[in-house]
């Protein structure tokens, strides 16, 4: 192979770092979003034996978002080994112990189990806030846009806001709307 | 089966674009080794009494020799213009096998032979280049500071019943406002008038 041309495969199969920010997401709909960069399904040159996956950061994986009873229902199984060692950790609990385990598990569990799994899970960086070292933050070429907005809060208006925004009745000046 | 691993392999390759334009045998020289008593080199005594004029005037590019050796079995050496040199045995060969060996001889390269990985080859494999991550990318996250409020955001967002009212008022404010402005202008033009 010619120089240019080692050259040229370099470029091609240069690794990108993307972001996501997981904040108000549901790590269980974000998880095919994920596989796909981490794969390298995106790729037009993609091949199951070939190792074309991108490494993917994400952050703020403290600020999740499960759909209705899903904290207390959702239980993670875990298994010592030895007799009456097994044990079952709702989502709450394990995400107060560590709150990128329910992310990374996730992912984890949505890939299909083969040797490359683990390999893959290697490109996976995830981080609770949004406090990323500066040598993983250097290399972010692209982020990926998540699924759901992020709504808006009602601490988040500000002052101007309120007042701005168009009112069908006032209330009297008596009116006592919270003690 | 697993001597495939050792043979030579490669992809179809042709000398310096032979017959596109213009085309040059590539066989340089034939040696034809034969005896001139013995009944295995009948056929090429055959060969060289009645076609081997034909066949030097049809390959002008071609030296060919005749080299009778007393007893021996024959044979004929085809060389090419790119050093490669095959040694075949034409015992007991007919008149028509000789035609036909020495015309696949005179046709072929001269390029060993091998096994083909895939049965075409190109010198220019694409034309507007290998596809690399940054072919298509959008140049504005060159400067992009991550991570980026824009990208934060869904592709796709629903509006909300909110903002759909809040719109709502938008317009009607900016419809009621030139509602007044064609009152007034109609009433500076009645007073104009």
């Amino acid at each position: 192979m010619s120089q240019f041309g080692r050259v040229k495969q370099w470029n091609t199969f240069a690794r990108c770092w993307h972001l996501f920010d997981a904040t108000w997401q549901n790590p269980l709909q974000c998880s095919p979003l994920i596989e796909k960069y981490l794969k390298g399904l995106h790729k037009p040159i993609y091949h199951p034996f070939v190792d074309c996956g991108d490494h993917v950061v994400i952050m703020n994986s403290k600020q999740i978002a499960f759909p209705g009873e899903e904290w207390r229902r959702r239980v993670y199984f875990h298994h010592t080994g030895y007799s009456g060692g097994a044990s079952w950790t709702p989502a709450w609990e394990l995400h107060e112990k560590d709150p990128t385990m329910i992310f990374r598990k996730a992912v984890y569990h949505y890939m299909k189990g083969n040797l490359f799994r683990r390999v893959v899970m290697e490109r996976l960086h995830i981080y609770p806030d949004s406090n990323v070292p500066e040598e993983i933050m250097e290399n972010i070429t692209n982020q990926i846009q998540p699924l759901r907005p992020i709504p808006k809060t009602l601490d988040s208006y500000s002052n101007e806001e309120i007042e701005k925004y168009p009112k069908i009745i006032d209330y009297p000046q008596d009116y006592l709307l919270s003690k | 089966m697993s001597s495939s691993r050792f043979t030579p392999k490669g992809f179809p390759s042709v000398p310096l674009q032979n017959g596109i334009g213009r085309y040059i045998c590539q066989l340089k020289r034939v040696t034809l080794r034969f005896c001139k008593s013995s009944g295995s080199s009948r056929g090429v005594r055959d060969f060289i009494e009645t076609e081997l004029i034909s066949f030097a005037q049809d390959h002008p590019g071609t030296v060919v020799y005749l080299k009778p050796r007393r007893h021996k079995s024959p044979s004929f050496v085809a060389e090419y213009l790119n050093g490669e040199r095959e040694v075949i045995s034409c015992h007991n060969f007919s008149s028509h096998e000789m035609i036909k060996w020495l015309n696949l001889y005179a046709t072929r390269s001269g390029i060993p032979l091998k096994r083909y990985l895939k049965m075409w080859h190109t010198e220019c494999p694409s034309i507007q280049g290998v596809w690399s991550p940054f072919t298509n990318m959008d140049p504005a996250l060159n400067i992009t500071q991550f991570p980026s409020k824009k990208l934060s955001n869904p592709v796709w967002e629903e509006k909300s019943a909110t903002e759909e009212l809040l719109e709502k008022v938008k317009q009607q404010k900016i419809s009621s406002d030139d509602e007044n402005d064609d009152d007034n202008t109609h009433s500076n033009r009645a007073a104009q008038v």
